[in-house]
């Protein structure tokens, strides 16, 4: 229940419930949110919000984006009853805390200290959860993904490259997928690198499910985002919720300045995040191995778009930023 | 690649997500905030990291060819929270800000917040008012082994007595940086003993957010 402060302050209301029918006290005033200034937000109410965005079963990432652009400006809760987005926040409160997820923080597009590099991806996100040290999203990140199925010299590969990105300073960003993606995390872990892994799950899922125990410890040391609504994921089929998987992809490219790629199929999800990368302006590195791969074409296809081939190390540090701070 | 931060134009409650980092606040504080602050990593790190930064640079600095970058920050400041707050909250509501570390008489003493909250809006004048006194200098936080609680903060403060009227509708608590809560939590009792019933809100230019890489803070905390 709302009822208008009698007093001057027309614009500031009072919300009953947690302070204000306590017998006999003044009652509590609280500033509303959408009152008391402008347009604060309050980040677990947005999420609120967000989640019950994709209550509707046509939501996508890019409907999303198309409600957003249409009104500069809007944070999810612009769209939401407060009481829903209240509802929603709750849930994946309680959902997190029965998964011991007991620290974690959103960013919202307009608000607080969101990346603005996110923007440059073709749909961008209005949300994203993440668990860990959030300063790691401005270091310099690489992203270092491929096959969930690589072969011994591509996993050797990886180790190599990881280990030499980690020397030059760099945060070693992949999705935690199974095969190049797991290689890459646990390699620059081992080596005392910092890491990012940005997945196609909500928090509090992992997957592959071996993962788990690696998303834990990054999650606690390093930085895990993600963008997967909790409520959706959890109500529809795992065939839908394999969509989010390429989604991660364009986010992961968005976060980092360039993208490498190790190895990869003719129908690998990987090549999402090679689209990505070269459509967000973002330098897309392929090894040269894969060029050299009879079986394949996807690698001359993207350097005729603007991958760049790579032969060694060497060719990889030219490309990326010098270290600054 | 779009810059890689720009300063946020509106405020952030600090809730349930973000109050674990500030070890003082509890449920019933109701804090804002406009950017998030990344301790020793310097001014490169963000625009908020820049803009603290400059605000608070020390003033013995005055008159170096730096220091406008003060005065700037201090006009950034500002002009966000124009922004960001309501005009008709800002009609009514009384500015207090957190008293600087050094007391009045001290060389180093900085009314930076009290500027900065004027130039919200010069004209027609906001009711900012430097109601607590800080008795004696302090080091700044930062430079302590050992973080100060809240009452051995409130134990440093006074009230002024020739500021006391008119008794605030509603006050704001103004610092630059929230870190532990704890300068906010001895501002609020003692605005709360001095005007008991009228209703108290933290206003931040930022909030200290922890970082990975280096632990120390957190072991200063009791």
């Amino acid at each position: 229940m709302r009822a208008s402060w009698s007093g001057t302050l027309g614009t500031i209301r009072e919300i009953n419930g947690e302070y204000g029918q306590g017998g006999g006290m003044t009652p509590e005033l609280t500033l509303d949110g959408t009152d008391f200034e402008s347009r604060a937000i309050s980040p677990l109410q947005e999420l609120g919000a967000y989640e019950a965005l994709w209550d509707e079963p046509k939501t996508t990432f890019k409907t999303l984006a198309e409600k957003f652009a249409a009104r500069p400006g809007a944070v999810p809760s612009d769209f939401v009853p407060a009481e829903k987005a209240r509802e929603r926040a709750a849930f994946v409160q309680e959902k997190f805390r029965s998964a011991e997820i007991t620290r974690f923080g959103v960013r919202v597009h307009g608000a607080g200290d969101y990346p603005e590099k996110l923007r440059d991806a073709a749909h961008p996100i209005e949300l994203l959860y993440y668990q860990g040290w959030w300063d790691l999203a401005a270091s310099r990140c690489v992203a270092v993904v491929g096959t969930r199925k690589p072969s011994p010299d591509g996993i050797a590969r990886t180790r190599r490259l990881v280990r030499e990105l980690v020397k030059d300073n760099f945060t070693v960003v992949s999705g935690l997928a199974a095969g190049v993606d797991t290689a890459v995390h646990e390699t620059t872990i081992a080596c005392d690198g910092r890491t990012i892994a940005v997945i196609g799950t909500p928090l509090s899922h992992a997957y592959p499910r071996e993962n788990a125990e690696l998303q834990r410890r990054i999650a606690r040391d390093f930085l895990l985002i993600s963008q997967v609504p909790l409520r959706r994921y959890e109500a529809q089929d795992y065939r839908m919720n394999r969509l989010f998987f390429p989604e991660r992809n364009v986010t992961m490219s968005a976060l980092t300045e360039a993208t490498i790629i190790v190895e990869a199929g003719e129908t690998s999800g990987t090549l999402i995040q090679a689209r990505a990368a070269l459509q967000q302006g973002r330098k897309l590195l392929i090894l040269d191995s894969c060029f050299r791969n009879p079986s394949i074409s996807w690698p001359q296809k993207f350097a005729d778009k603007g991958a760049i081939r790579v032969m060694d190390y060497d060719d990889i540090r030219q490309q990326l930023s010098p270290q600054t701070h | 690649m779009t810059s890689a931060s720009s300063f946020p134009l509106r405020l952030t409650k600090i809730d349930d997500l973000a109050r674990p980092d500030h070890f003082y606040l509890t449920a019933a504080d109701d804090c804002y905030f406009l950017g998030e602050y990344t301790a020793r990593k310097g001014f490169a790190f963000s625009a908020t990291n820049r803009l603290i930064l400059n605000f608070k640079k020390t003033m013995d600095r005055r008159g170096r060819s730096e220091w406008v970058w003060k005065d700037r920050a201090l006009q950034q400041a500002a002009a966000a929270f124009r922004n960001a707050l309501n005009s008709d909250y800002l009609d009514v509501a009384t500015l207090v800000p957190v008293p600087p570390s050094k007391a009045k008489t001290d060389p180093l003493y900085d009314d930076r917040m009290t500027r900065m909250l004027r130039a919200i809006r010069p004209q027609p004048p906001l009711d900012v008012r430097e109601i607590i006194l800080q008795t004696q200098s302090s080091n700044p936080v930062h430079g302590q082994a050992v973080r100060p609680r809240p009452d051995e903060i409130v134990a440093r403060y006074q009230i002024d007595p020739s500021n006391l009227l008119p008794v605030p509708r509603t006050i704001a608590i103004c610092d630059d940086v929230l870190t532990t809560g704890a300068h906010y939590r001895a501002a609020h009792t003692v605005l709360q003993q001095a005007f008991p019933g009228v209703r108290l809100i933290g206003l931040f230019i930022a909030r200290r957010v922890p970082e990975a890489v280096d632990f120390s803070d957190f072991d200063e905390l009791p």
